[in-house]
């Protein structure tokens, strides 16, 4: 019988002409792709690829069934999408947002969820990188916007998106609209706990340091706390968040934006089929730097 | 115990997966997810190197025999025959000795051409290695990069897995894609060859000399600070990828193998944290077993 993975694995090694990749295309390692391939194989009557030396074509014979074969995986694929409308509860996506996501980007991406995936039930969470990619990798969150680079594990992600950020600071501080990160001196940056996301949060310190050697950093809780830092005159806060203001405090562009926030998409492909069409992730990822 | 090794891995942003093995005791080890397999980068050279003494054991190598390198046809690196400008004359043991001190990749790859791929395949199910495999060298490691990330050259193509704000191209990092083994298979063959299992006496102690000469001191050794601690090691560094495999032996004559492998979250060229790290876990891990 022809199953749909032996469909998944003609097409992944036919575009990806690679053992290799159209392993990890599938999901995957790669005997059973060898052996799923194999079957298909003795199951048509016709060998559908000749292996070279690092090579994979497509024999004529795979050329005439591949179209076939894509026609049978798309109907499959149709199955399941009308499956999930059908569901009176519709899918659940339980959606993880880090602190750092600015709340109008943490909406937009809920909202597309809920419009790219017809009847799903949306529901948000707010917690630290780390945790987050735990969470999505155990099953108990569907996805997650998550600071990047975070250490991944074998999770599916979505482009790198980078948001602008803006240098918050004491009033009378600064005068001009746009601000070198080398000129905000004396005062240190709030930044939150290092354990939340190491490598992202490492690379936000080493990128500091560089452009301004002095005045230190000091650790909050959250924007919150920054925010009231800064208009106590003790802190300056550097954020993505277009709407963060709070009177006594001057918002001011960092000049070349060195700091920028970069933020992923983050999901597991076996436990997500309803998000398995790529444009699903696409227009998520879009409502995320929109 | 493990837990705390996550602790240093997570810490420094990276998955890793750790091996280590006392030597007089096997029986006793420290291990972190030691048997999945991972891409090699330059830890390759050390499967290379016992694979090339075993040909000279078996009288189909002489180590004396010379070779002409000529600079087009050599490939790129930082170091050793690859950083030369004019042709070099050279003999085989003197090609290992490059390519496993400076990790000299066209001293690898000249080694690998004339080892081959089916010869040094069969040695290493000879030496018992399971889930060892070189697949290709350096230079087939960069075309491929090259390919993938569709650079016009191997300079610009390791710049696309340096940059932060990109996502890296898919199959980079895929153990299937390359030259790839698993941590407990590197201690494996570390124990085999320094218990003189292996080769003969004298091609025994010349691999040990030549990884006792390794410049590098970065990884591993950063864990030992004490000039009583003798470390022989190879590293391997490619995109986010940072291993080391050595041998570590104490003043007492305990010696431990031990292999750190790891993939960082970020993409930078240069992460002392990360080659600490590695020192750090291997530290850590002698410290459990002796």
């Amino acid at each position: 019988m022809i199953t749909e993975r032996h469909l998944q694995i003609f097409i992944a090694l036919a575009e990806e002409q690679h053992f290799g990749d159209a392993a990890r295309a599938v999901g995957i390692t790669q005997p059973p792709l060898s052996q799923g391939l194999r079957r298909l194989e003795a199951l048509v009557g016709s060998k559908l690829f000749e292996r070279g030396a690092g090579r994979v074509e497509l024999t004529p014979a795979g050329v005439a069934l591949l179209p076939y074969a894509r026609r049978a995986l798309t109907s499959i694929e149709e199955l399941h999408q009308a499956a999930v409308a059908r569901d009176p509860e519709g899918p659940e996506i339980r959606l993880g947002l880090a602190p750092e996501v600015p709340p109008s980007a943490g909406a937009a991406v809920a909202a597309a969820c809920g419009s790219m995936i017809p009847g799903s039930r949306v529901t948000v969470v707010t917690a630290p990188t780390s945790s987050l990619v735990n969470q999505v990798g155990t099953g108990r969150l569907t996805l997650a916007a998550v600071l990047h680079p975070a250490v991944l594990d074998g999770l599916e992600a979505g482009p790198v998106s980078l948001l602008p950020t803006w240098a918050l600071v004491p009033a009378a501080t600064v005068d001009t609209e746009v601000v070198a990160l080398r000129q905000l001196k004396g005062l240190p940056i709030a930044v939150r706990p290092r354990a939340e996301a190491p490598a992202a949060r490492d690379l936000f310190l080493d990128t500091l340091a560089l452009h301004r050697p002095d005045g230190g950093t000091v650790v909050v809780t959250d924007e919150r706390a920054g925010l009231a830092m800064a208009a106590a005159g003790q802190a300056i806060v550097v954020t993505a968040d277009p709407a963060l203001i709070a009177p006594g405090v001057g918002r001011h562009r960092l000049a070349d934006d060195p700091l920028p926030l970069r933020l992923r998409l983050v999901w597991s492909r076996t436990r997500t089929p309803f998000l398995r069409p790529n444009d699903v992730m696409a227009q998520l990822t879009e409502a995320l730097a929109s | 115990m493990n837990a705390r090794i996550r602790g240093i891995f997570e810490d420094a942003g990276v998955r890793g997966w750790l091996h280590a093995v006392s030597l007089d005791e096997p029986e006793a080890s420290v291990e972190l997810d030691a048997d999945a397999v991972v891409p090699l980068a330059s830890v390759y050279k050390l499967p290379l190197l016992a694979g090339f003494c075993r040909l000279v054991d078996l009288g189909e190598l002489d180590p004396r025999e010379r070779v002409t390198l000529e600079p087009s046809a050599r490939t790129a690196g930082p170091t050793g025959l690859s950083a030369f400008a004019d042709p070099v004359t050279v003999s085989l043991r003197d090609l290992a000795l490059s390519m496993a001190t400076v990790s000299d990749n066209a001293s690898a790859d000249a080694l690998l051409d004339i080892v081959g791929l089916r010869r040094l395949a069969q040695i290493l199910e000879s030496f018992g290695l399971r889930r060892t495999w070189v697949r290709r060298g350096t230079a087939a490691n960069l075309r491929d990069l090259q390919r993938r990330t569709g650079a016009d050259d191997a300079d610009a193509a390791l710049a696309v897995l340096a940059d932060n704000d990109r996502t890296d191209p898919v199959g980079v990092y895929e153990a299937a894609n390359g030259s790839a083994a698993s941590a407990r298979d590197l201690t494996l063959l570390l124990r085999r060859l320094w218990a003189g299992e292996l080769l003969s006496a004298e091609q025994t102690e010349f691999v040990k000399t030549t990884m006792h000469r390794q410049i590098f001191l970065h990884r591993l050794a950063s864990g030992f600070p004490h000039d009583g601690v003798r470390v022989a090691g190879k590293t391997g560094t490619f995109g986010a990828l940072r291993h080391e495999a050595g041998v570590v032996t104490l003043p007492g004559g305990a010696a431990f193998a031990i292999a750190v492998l790891t993939l960082a979250a970020r993409g930078d060229l240069r992460q002392p944290r990360v080659d600490a790290a590695i020192g750090e876990a291997a530290r850590v891990a002698v410290d459990v077993l002796r």
